[in-house]
């Protein structure tokens, strides 16, 4: 498992590399740029144009590429265009944030989606897989800039029970946690929906196979049937969209950020891309995109511990 | 088996459900410190602490509180005439010299008091800070409002007189805000900037106003704290805490929560009633200078004709606009220069008299268009910013332009992008909202033929090119800028203002813009914050200052 691992990373480096290219152009073509928006409206021609010389914005893009790849090869993201503060640090500060709020969501969608989705499945076309079924739509149709709006109308409004705004102090356990329920539980819904829909089709699947028919025609009991037969060969699909929906998750994480002020790589992209601060935004997405490269690993390796027929050699 | 325990290990189990149960035994109202006043902007983030670099609405606000100007506006009141001395001890008067050049001299207080920062306990402000910080301001390198002080020198006569000589004489309505606490004019600490950086200043200002920087947090909020040593008295209020909140959702509960005590809403009057039901929210509307006006791309076929330009203008239903935004917070204006809030601005009667009002008129509009060549219309395509001001003009643009067959494909773009591609001479037709400090600012930036955007010697915001076309169509290149410049230049006020009335009704002769409305703003806040001063006109926000307090 070690060689497939290294031999995975070392795969990854020309994706990153492709990504992170792609990235750089990509948010250089973008209109306007961060001289104008630093300096406003009343700045003239002159003006942008000497802050752009100041931003090191005035030498030649392929200049610009180089020297960002050297940048990054040391660990360096560079300074912010707008405020000059150095990128990494800021990045270091708000990635706790996104991961708390990503990984509780995945594990709430993980505790609560799968047995969702097994008990639908077992329960195919009565009242609870309606009512399964409802709510597993409504979870992914729902935006999530919605969702939370709902939840801290019902929540904080209402019930006065948590707040409405912020990350809490990272080194306060407990404030932590206040800050983190209900941005979590927004994500974690969505979660839930699209893990509870997998798992229903996927059991639904492996039930109707030969060696559950099998199973139940030995006269095993119905829950070694479930349990030791059909879920944990209807899991291994599951695994993978956990994976990609982990990933997803974290493109959510960009609007649920926003609606509870709370600080994350999101909030922090969407502000470079208002401010047009191309340092900030291609580190940003750099580190979004080895967070991809990291989640799928992870989920590749995961197939392992599930389906002991799978070999890494 | 074992591997099944992987994803339903009890461990695992276990964990999530001290973590749900953590999450409701912390449950707690969050304690409130009435002192610390929090208000919340719908920006993302802010662009820059730096007083000679704060260009947008949100910084503004925050500088305003760390630093002071010679002179101020009286605090809730921007209008010229309400002008006072702040770090100056007295409103100055200029003296022409043998030269023919004009000196103005301030006197500064004694004893006002830097703030402190990073190992220095601050020190007392002198001219040298005064003289060090308009120089500043002066430099483009370092400062987005050197423009305004061009033709102008800095001395410090001693240690509290500050001597400024201009080279071509100006009045003091227009001498007078370049020195107040906006812009350029504010005072930064010499010292801090000197030994730190321009850099460091951008996100650690320095100066002597009523509030003391503490901390920014990028994309969250800037903390301040109360000055002790202010020169006009200790603030009440603890602290003020500004955060960057761009959704009105999480600003409005938030406020409701009682975790904000200020927000920020759209300008719409819709929204302002819609809080003010709420209990605890008091909602104000305020005046404001910023206008709504619509220009016409002259260089954009058919908007080069002066009639398709006219019926335009007759198209366009002021009420309908106001009817959106809302009465309480818009006003119809009959000139760019906004009537009411500005000296200069022409009111409808004065504009009635050249017939030059463009009220709602569909007919003649359509009569126009026939006579342009164009009965049944044509089709435009024009691009708006995704920001509810614009768009929402925008919109209404399109509605009432279909009534006399003009046919507005809109496409919505981001708001950066919008201000980048309306700067490309991209678009047919630009609303611009904006607040502008006097009429020569105004007319200089959107009617001087210096300022036509891609082309002009100082490209800026020039979208009609007027002053680089011919405008109504006799061969001859149609200008206004003979008239900025001699009004610029006028010592005589009365005879300053009749040339600015004159270049708007030129501009409105030749149909090159239509101002539309004046937007005020609206801010909803908790019943318990008082201001300590009267809101009259305002920009970007309401400030806190030394006398505003939160009553618990």
């Amino acid at each position: 498992m070690v060689k497939y691992s290294i031999r995975r990373i070392l795969i990854s480096i020309p994706i990153l590399f492709t990504v992170v290219t792609l990235i750089f152009f990509l948010v250089r073509s973008m209109p306007g740029g961060p001289a104008v928006a630093v300096l406003g409206d009343y700045a003239s021609k002159e003006s942008v144009a000497a802050l752009e010389k100041e931003m090191g914005l005035d030498i030649p893009l392929w200049e610009q590429y180089i020297n960002f790849l050297k940048d990054l090869a040391r660990g360096d993201l560079g300074r912010s265009l707008i405020n000059g503060m150095p990128v990494a640090p800021e990045v270091a500060r708000v990635l706790p944030y996104t991961l708390q709020l990503t990984v509780s969501a995945a594990l709430f969608g993980v505790f609560f989606g799968i047995p969702l989705g097994v008990f639908t499945a077992l329960r195919r076309n009565r009242l609870f897989d309606y009512i399964g079924r409802t709510f597993s739509l409504a979870g992914v149709s729902l935006p999530s800039f919605f969702l939370g709006i709902l939840l801290m109308l019902v929540f904080s409004i209402k019930l006065d029970l948590f707040p409405v705004m912020g990350g809490g102090d990272i080194h306060d356990v407990e404030d932590m946690l206040h800050h983190l329920f209900l941005p979590a539980l927004t994500l974690g819904l969505m979660m839930t929906a699209y893990i509870t829909r997998t798992t229903r089709s996927s059991v639904l699947n492996v039930l109707r196979q030969d060696y559950v028919r099998t199973a139940r025609a030995k006269g095993l009991r119905e829950r070694l049937v479930i349990y030791g037969h059909t879920l944990r060969n209807a899991l291994l699909p599951v695994v993978s969209f956990i994976g990609v929906y982990t990933i997803v998750l974290i493109g959510g994480s960009v609007l649920v950020e926003v609606v509870f002020a709370r600080p994350g790589l999101g909030k922090m992209m969407v502000g470079a891309i208002q401010q047009r601060d191309y340092m900030t935004l291609q580190s940003v997405m750099v580190v979004y995109a080895g967070l991809v490269v990291v989640i799928n690993l992870l989920t590749d390796l995961s197939y392992g511990l599930i389906d002991p027929r799978i070999r890494y050699d | 088996m074992q591997k099944k325990k992987v994803l339903f290990s009890k461990k695992l189990v276990m964990a999530l459900v001290i973590m749900i149960m953590l999450s409701f035994s912390f449950i707690q109202a969050p304690v409130a410190d009435g002192q610390v006043m929090r208000l919340a902007c719908k920006y993302g983030d802010s662009r820059s602490l730096d007083a000679h670099r704060a260009t947008g609405s949100q910084d503004r606000l925050v500088v305003g509180l760390v630093f002071n100007g010679l002179l101020r506006y009286q605090p809730g009141n921007l209008s010229a005439d309400a002008i006072e001395p702040d770090l100056a001890i007295a409103v100055p008067s200029p003296k022409i010299l043998a030269d023919g050049r004009q000196q103005w001299v301030f006197k500064l207080r004694p004893g006002v008091m830097t703030h402190p920062y990073d190992g220095n306990p601050g020190y007392e402000l002198t001219s040298e800070d005064v003289v060090y910080s308009l120089r500043r301001a002066a430099d483009p390198k370092r400062s987005s409002f050197a423009v305004d002080y061009s033709g102008m020198t800095f001395e410090a006569v001693d240690k509290y007189t500050v001597q400024v000589t201009v080279d071509q004489p100006i009045s003091a309505f227009l001498f007078l805000p370049k020195f107040a606490n906006r812009g350029g004019g504010l005072i930064v600490a010499k010292k801090a900037v000197e030994e730190k950086g321009n850099d460091w200043f951008k996100t650690h200002p320095v100066g002597t106003g009523p509030f003391v920087f503490e901390r920014y947090i990028p994309r969250e909020k800037v903390v301040l704290t109360r000055n002790a040593r202010y020169f006009r008295g200790a603030p009440k209020l603890a602290g003020v805490e500004w955060y960057y909140m761009p959704n009105v959702s999480s600003r409005e509960m938030a406020l409701q929560k009682g975790e904000l005590d200020v927000i920020e809403g759209p300008k719409e009057q819709a929204w302002g009633e819609k809080l003010a039901k709420m209990p605890g929210v008091v909602v104000d509307f305020i005046n404001s200078a910023e206008t709504i006006t619509a220009h016409f791309n002259m260089t954009v076929k058919p908007l080069d004709q002066l009639k398709v330009r006219q019926a335009i203008c007759y198209a366009i239903n002021r009420k309908e606009f106001v009817a959106v935004y809302g009465p309480d917070v818009s006003s119809e204006i009959y000139s760019v220069v906004p009537v009411g809030r500005m000296i200069a601005g022409l009111t409808k009667q004065e504009v009635a008299k050249e017939n030059l009002v463009y009220d709602y008129n569909l007919a003649k509009a359509k009569k126009l268009l026939a006579e342009a060549g164009y009965p049944k219309g044509f089709k435009l395509d024009v691009f708006t910013s995704e920001s509810t001001t614009y768009k929402r003009a925008y919109e209404l643009l399109q509605a009432q332009l279909r009534r006399i067959g003009i046919d507005v494909k809109l496409s919505v773009v981001d708001h950066s992008t919008f201000h980048a591609r309306i700067r490309q001479n991209l678009n047919p037709i630009v609303f611009y909202a904006c607040m502008r400090p006097n009429p020569d600012v105004i007319l200089t930036q959107f009617y001087s033929s210096a300022a036509i955007v891609v082309t002009g010697k100082k490209a800026k915001t020039n979208f009609s090119h007027i002053g680089g076309v011919d405008a109504d169509g006799d061969g001859k290149i149609d200008s206004v800028d003979d008239l900025i410049v001699k009004a610029r230049l006028a010592s005589d006020p009365n005879q300053q203002v009749a040339l600015w009335k004159e270049a708007q009704l030129e501009l409105l002769r030749k149909a090159v813009s239509y101002p539309v409305i004046t937007v005020g703003y609206l801010f909803a806040r908790s019943p318990k914050v008082e201001w300590g001063y009267k809101m009259v006109i305002i920009t970007d926000g309401p400030n806190p200052t030394e006398v505003t307090t939160i009553n618990k």
